[in-house]
């Protein structure tokens, strides 16, 4: 019973992972962490079968490492989700196959929309990108865009506002489908997660020992302190 | 008349009491660096050993491998405590009372043995090897992170083939202090404070849970950990025999004895007035 | 291929009215073993180590031989290995019995030609065991036992799982009457569940110390453990093959059991 949360909002993704790791009945960790920076935009977070999980986030990882190494440039997430969800199939095919669900989130400092701003003021790859000067002293940058992405053990992709795997998707997805907007800001956004955590502790039969949060920003990827230690009434 | 003989006659290969690999394996003087493992010549493998080996499945399985245990190893200010039982069963006979479940893997790492005994034996000792090379190459000592991934990585790469080990690697290196990992045949590697790993890990667990600090002094986790074995080989029938313990410090690791667990259950019972379900009285 | 045999057996009771062809698709699996049954036992001793095997061979109730020996001697020289130090068992199915000795045998011959020295029992046993894993995924339907004397002289003995387990222990049972024999041999060798007369009574009794019996006490304790057991095992019995390996060799006896 793991859970993966993931929701974005006007200038953030923020995505949570259960910190539990159970094996049989018994919670062998009540911290793990089961998600992987790739690049300083994106974060994947994953669960599945125990072994796959970590080597196939630490495979993508690795390798979106040397794309940037190689190329002086970050995959955005778009391409990072395309990347992961072609090496899921590939391996779907083979003899032994990765058995992993994904969410796939973070910040794409190349989309959203087109502002002009003072080319004096450029402060190089700081939020959006710069595109080539304009005229009369202005240059044209984009704002950037949250983008997340949800992917399962099938390789089945999907861009989404919001996204959830396992059984925190019966839960959380009709509370996201009724609260969530696409212009929601970081504080709404963390109100939107702790509705959904409190209906998994009331509602899920085994406890999950918590979230680990981290949100995704122009600034990079953080972890956010989230206090989900009050006990939930049932109603 | 030659489509007969053709019929009738063996390929020249049949004929060759030894393929070209076994001839050569065989004149080596020492055993081949590279892993090369037989597999029966079938589809499926996995699912083919299971039927013959795995006791669980299928009681009736032809092949018993040594199994079963309690191990469990936890972090403390003083370093690590490293406790197992010595029980190996093969599907309910007891095999063994006498295994030693804590692989020296050199004078500063421990492995512990869960699972296939043979397994745990083997790998634990390539990995030992591999720490070796490390030092070797590296002129310095592996650090726990580094030799528990190489073990992950390598129970990974034999994933499905029916490998069946729960280990946890615990060593004390200058960079990274005491450092306890667990690893299993999935794949799984965690870093931890605490683990139990066994049949009779929840036992054990019962009793560690309760009375882990990580404040606990040298003498109080020696006890803890004792202890927690010695329950978990009262409640579960697959641990028994010797509580074997191990603490890690700094400077390498020190045993504290391989003793039987009929005198320290009696001890605790009649010194502690624990385990009042069983009666003392001799008639 | 002990089910293709049993199915010809001709039957003498009234057999049960199933008909076997109606029961849809026959499945052929992969089963490349049979048990032979048998036994086997190895004790060490202070400055000797005695095995000891029946050598009946069965497969499910038929007797195939009633002399078939289970004991080996490892790397020594000649057909009849003379001046061989290390003694291997097996017990389990034959022919991968046969197939671990000559591997064995040949990696022990060709250690000592390429080193010039004998392999020692220790190193030999470590050996087995990745013989024995190197077949982790098909592996050799064996519980072998090996011994012979250690670097000190002393009696050395180590008993293998199936795919290659192995510990030294002071005394063994291995084969379809393991379960009758290693329970004797806890007792009347390492002394377990023996206490020291007078000691006292109930916690008071104080365990007796197990220490290396004599060569003879361990012979006697052999025998009876094999006569014994071939009167409730039926698989076990027609001859047994003792090998005693000491400073000076292996010396090899045969004696009779019962051929019921």
């Amino acid at each position: 019973m793991e859970v993966l949360l993931g929701l974005t909002g006007r200038d953030f993704v923020l995505m949570a992972a259960s910190k539990a790791a159970m094996r049989g009945a018994t919670i062998l960790k009540a911290s793990d962490d089961k998600t992987r920076e790739l690049t300083k935009h994106t974060l994947m977070a994953y669960s599945g079968e125990a072994g796959d999980t970590v080597q196939f986030a630490e495979y993508v990882q690795a390798n979106v490492a040397l794309y940037s190494m190689r190329n002086d440039t970050d995959l955005g997430p778009g391409a990072v989700a395309s990347f992961t969800r072609s090496e899921l199939a590939r391996s779907l095919r083979s003899r032994s196959p990765y058995m992993v669900n994904l969410l796939l989130g973070g910040w794409d400092v190349l989309g959203g929309k087109d502002v002009e701003v003072e080319s004096e003021t450029k402060e190089g790859k700081e939020g959006g990108s710069d595109a080539q000067d304009g005229k009369n002293g202005k240059a044209i940058k984009k704002t950037g865009c949250a983008r997340l992405y949800w992917i399962d053990y099938l390789a089945s992709q999907a861009e989404v506002p919001y996204a959830a795997h396992g059984y925190a998707q019966y839960y959380c997805l009709s509370i996201l489908d009724k609260h969530h907007h696409p212009d929601i800001d970081f504080d709404q956004g963390m109100k939107l997660l702790k509705m959904c955590s409190d209906e998994l502790k009331r509602r899920l039969p085994i406890d999950f020992k918590g979230l680990v949060v981290k949100v995704m920003t122009k600034d990079g990827i953080r972890e956010v302190e989230f206090d989900d230690s009050a006990p939930v009434k049932s109603a | 008349m030659d489509t007969l003989v053709a019929r009738y006659s063996a390929p020249p290969s049949q004929h060759q009491p030894l393929d070209q690999d076994e001839q050569e394996e065989l004149m080596e003087a020492l055993p081949p660096l590279s892993l090369k493992f037989a597999l029966p010549p079938i589809a499926q493998p996995s699912s083919w050993l299971r039927t013959m080996t795995d006791d669980h499945a299928n009681p009736n399985c032809p092949i018993k491998i040594a199994h079963g245990t309690t191990t469990l190893a936890f972090r403390f200010q003083g370093g690590i405590i490293v406790a197992t039982d010595s029980r190996a069963t093969a599907g309910n006979w007891i095999a063994s009372q006498t295994v030693k479940k804590v692989i020296e893997i050199n004078n500063c790492l421990l492995g512990t043995m869960a699972g296939g005994a043979a397994d745990c034996q083997y790998w634990l000792a390539y990995l030992g090897m591999q720490c070796r090379l490390h030092e070797l190459r590296h002129k310095r000592r592996i650090s726990v992170a580094a030799a528990s991934k190489i073990l992950a990585n390598l129970v990974y790469s034999y994933k499905g083939y029916g490998l069946s080990m729960g280990t946890m690697c615990a060593g004390v290196t200058p960079q990274e202090g005491p450092a306890l990992y667990y690893i299993d045949s999935d794949g799984t590697r965690l870093a931890g404070n605490l683990f139990c790993v066994g049949s009779g890990q929840t036992f054990a667990y019962g009793v560690l849970d309760a009375e882990y600090r990580y404040d606990l002094s040298e003498n109080e986790a020696l006890e803890l950990g004792r202890r927690s074995i010695l329950a978990a080989t009262h409640r579960d029938a697959f641990s028994g025999g010797f509580i074997n313990l191990y603490h890690v410090k700094e400077d390498g690791w020190v045993k504290h004895g391989f003793n039987d667990t009929n005198p320290i259950f009696w001890k605790t019972k009649l010194e502690k007035g624990e385990f009042s379900n069983v009666t003392a009285d001799l008639d | 291929m002990a089910s293709v045999f049993s199915a010809s057996i001709p039957q003498e009771a009234p057999g049960y009215s199933f008909n076997h062809l109606s029961s849809g698709t026959r499945e052929h699996a992969f089963n490349p073993y049979t048990d032979n049954g048998g036994s086997t036992l190895g004790i060490s001793g202070a400055d000797f180590t005695i095995f000891a095997g029946d050598t009946r061979s069965t497969s499910g109730y038929n007797i195939n031989t009633r002399y078939a020996p289970k004991l080996f001697k490892i790397g020594g020289e000649g057909p009849s290995n003379e001046n061989a130090r290390i003694v291997l068992s097996v017990v389990g199915f034959a022919a991968d019995g046969n197939a671990l000795k000559e591997r064995l045998d040949t990696v022990v011959k060709m250690y000592k030609y390429q080193h010039g020295k004998p392999m020692t029992v220790a190193a030999c046993a470590q050996r087995l065991s990745h013989i024995l894993y190197s077949k982790r995924f098909f592996p050799y339907y064996v519980h072998a036992i090996l011994g012979g004397l250690d670097e000190d002289g002393k009696g050395a003995l180590y008993s293998y799982d199936p795919v290659g387990s192995y510990e030294r222990e002071q005394c063994r049972a291995a084969g379809s009457a393991s379960s009758l024999i290693m329970p004797f041999l806890d007792n009347q060798v390492n002394f377990k569940n023996q206490y020291v007369p007078g000691s006292g009574v109930g916690h008071a009794l104080e365990q007796r110390v197990p220490e290396p019996l004599p060569r003879k006490d361990v012979e006697q304790l052999v025998k009876d453990a094999f006569t014994s057991a071939t009167e409730r095992q039926i698989e076990v019995g027609d001859g047994l093959q003792m090998m005693t390996i000491t400073k000076d060799g292996i010396e090899e006896v045969y004696s009779p059991l019962k051929k019921d």
